[in-house]
């Protein structure tokens, strides 16, 4: 009985050894084998121990109002993110998943919650441009622009690094998005949650309520 | 006696892999009629619904069973003024000239990577609809796609 569980295990080891070694093969980095496995138990929130200082910001908001980030979103739980309107794939996923995990929440969290879209575009985002798309998004929504150097600067406070807009050959214009969401606490102002890109509306789903009370998810 | 089962389920085990995987550089010195040139098939396409009628994003996989490579070279559409083939490099997302389609390999366009943008829309894609979508390729013939416009928080891994 026991040989029998060690042949089977063996097999399996040598299965799964199979897919590792023909999946790097067609796509270079990730052997598909091992990353479906650990998709399951992955957690998309990564807590900080040091958590982050509210960038001390002050942009224009899609009312084409001044609007001060700390002052604004003091005592609120807030997700801040970084992107372009101009932007076809991360930008729009990103606020889509939080859109939709936020009206999950009970009405009265969703009121407080605030999620903060900051242009890495500004150029091309002006207020209304920016209001627009967050509006197909989620009316509740805030949009910030104001001039590059302030919003670059902003950003690197979080730990995030973009590059202004530039034209490639073509004279297309090429911006930079941010790769990460970062959760403010309402407790402590902190930036205390990060989420990368691949974070899911399960994922999001599931963390608001915490992030809502200022818990870790 | 009944321990050698292990090393020899294993050994087999291993003869499978070697079978199931040495297609990919030795078969190009077949005789068989395919083995010299591209044989391209795609699936996974989906359009994840945009937010504006300004741009949108596509994306599926393009399988080569073939022992010849070939390239993505450009895309039109019925519901865009313009497709422009994309690639993402850090944080940022710029036009390439066309995306390689190795040999016994595959080409993915997938979010956070490869991508197509969509500019000039016709009108916005809306969820459930499909949009028709032709890639042109270097040697191969052009392959019409149905691609499904699916909700704009979609992810292919989960399938919702």
């Amino acid at each position: 009985m026991r040989t029998k569980t060690f042949a089977a295990a063996a097999l399996l080891a040598a299965a799964s050894l199979t897919l590792t070694a023909c999946g790097s093969g067609n796509d270079s980095d990730k052997p598909v084998a091992v990353v479906s496995e650990q998709a399951g138990t992955e957690k998309a929130a990564t807590v900080l121990d040091k958590p982050f200082e509210k960038p001390d910001l002050v942009l224009t908001d899609t009312q084409g109002k001044k609007y001060d980030l700390r002052k604004e979103t003091e005592g609120k739980p807030t997700l801040i993110y970084f992107g372009y309107t101009h932007c076809p794939d991360v930008c729009p996923s990103t606020m889509s998943n939080i859109a939709v995990a936020k009206k999950q929440l009970p009405k009265a969290e969703q009121d407080e919650l605030r999620v903060v879209f900051v242009t890495t575009d500004p150029d091309r985002d002006k207020p209304a441009e920016l209001g627009k798309w967050l509006k197909g998004i989620d009316p509740q929504f805030i949009g910030l622009t104001g001039d590059f150097p302030t919003i670059q600067a902003g950003a690197r406070t979080l730990g995030i690094s973009i590059d202004p807009p530039h034209k490639d050959k073509n004279g297309k214009i090429i911006s930079e998005h941010g790769t990460q969401v970062i959760a403010f606490s309402p407790k402590t102002d902190g930036g205390y949650v990060l989420y990368g890109e691949d974070a899911t509306v399960d994922d999001y789903t599931k963390d608001l309520p915490k992030i809502a009370k200022g818990e870790n998810p | 006696m009944r321990r050698r089962l292990g090393p020899a389920a294993l050994v087999i085990a291993g003869a499978l892999a070697l079978a199931g995987c040495g297609g990919s550089d030795s078969e190009s010195g077949d005789s068989g009629s395919g083995s010299g040139k591209a044989e391209l098939s795609v699936g996974s396409a989906y359009m994840p619904q945009p937010v504006s009628d300004e741009m949108a994003a596509g994306f599926f996989t393009v399988t080569n069973k073939g022992g010849a490579a070939d390239e993505l070279t450009s895309v039109t559409s019925e519901i865009a003024g313009q497709v422009t083939v994309h690639e993402t490099v850090g944080s940022a997302m710029q036009e390439v000239k066309g995306l390689k389609v190795p040999a016994h390999g595959e080409l993915v366009l997938k979010s956070g990577g490869n991508h197509l943008m969509f500019e000039q829309l016709k009108r916005k894609p809306k969820e459930g609809q499909t949009v028709s979508v032709e890639l042109h390729f270097a040697h191969s013939g052009p392959v019409e796609v149905e691609m499904p416009v699916k909700p704009a928080t979609y992810n292919p891994k989960t399938g919702h």
